[in-house]
């Protein structure tokens, strides 16, 4: 069945309605072959070719629809994951200027307290003097937890 | 009538691989370069006696974490969205 998927639509619809008039149109004629009689030998065999045509064009016309449902099915899908990724790309940009304006004002904020603390540098150096040890406890706690020394 | 079996065969299996691939595709979406980039360590003081050495490295690490956190709720924030158009898709 894949293969009807290569098909274009309007052919394979050609073909299976060929397939069911062909059905009606020798069955039908299988009965009027009786009036002619060189013809009335074949009357059975054209009945059978007939109603095979036209039971297997019912049965191709069945497929053919489950095919053009399907097919509507993936394109109304496409459609949709269209959208979606449109909205998925904006949400994108939306997300990255946010994040970049945060991470921007973070930044732009350290430059001004690593200001601050300039201006106040003598006065805080003045009134204190950190022990090595404080130096080595902060130093630990700033070390990355399990990483080699 | 054996390579015409075997002809059938392989046309038979290869429509069976064919249904497995599932006919519409979906993208994963893109991630915000910023959020691919991983956070450093935080720095360390260098052996010194002068508290405004020491604050500067803080004040830094302060900053790191709060890219970080930025980072992190973003990442959060990108999960919920995404999730929220993937799912619209039915």
């Amino acid at each position: 069945m894949w293969m009807l998927s290569f098909v274009p639509d309007a052919l394979l619809h050609i073909v299976v309605i060929g397939i069911m008039i062909a059905g009606i149109g020798i069955y039908t004629l299988s009965f009027l072959t009786r009036f002619v009689p060189p013809l009335i030998p074949y009357s059975g065999i054209a009945r059978i070719i007939g109603t095979i045509l036209l039971v297997g064009g019912i049965y191709f016309y069945g497929s053919y629809e489950t095919e053009m449902s399907w097919r509507d099915k993936v394109a109304e899908l496409e459609a949709k994951v269209a959208v979606s990724e449109k909205k998925s790309a904006e949400a994108n940009i939306k997300i990255q200027t946010v994040v970049r304006e945060k991470i921007k004002y973070v930044k732009e904020t350290r430059v001004v307290i690593q200001e601050h603390i300039k201006n106040v540098e003598t006065k805080i150096d003045s009134m204190c003097k950190v022990a090595p040890e404080a130096v080595d406890i902060l130093n630990e706690a700033a070390a990355t937890p399990g990483a080699k020394k | 009538m054996t390579k015409l079996l075997l002809v059938v065969t392989v046309l038979m299996m290869t429509g069976c691989a064919m249904f497995d691939a599932a006919p519409v595709k979906r993208n994963f979406p893109s991630v915000p370069t910023e959020l691919m980039e991983a956070c450093p360590d935080l720095k360390k003081t260098e052996p010194t006696e002068k508290l405004s050495e020491v604050l500067r490295v803080v004040v830094d690490n302060y900053g790191q974490y709060h890219e970080c956190k930025i980072k992190v709720d973003t990442w959060v924030e990108w999960y919920k969205t995404q999730k929220d158009i993937f799912e619209s898709v039915k």
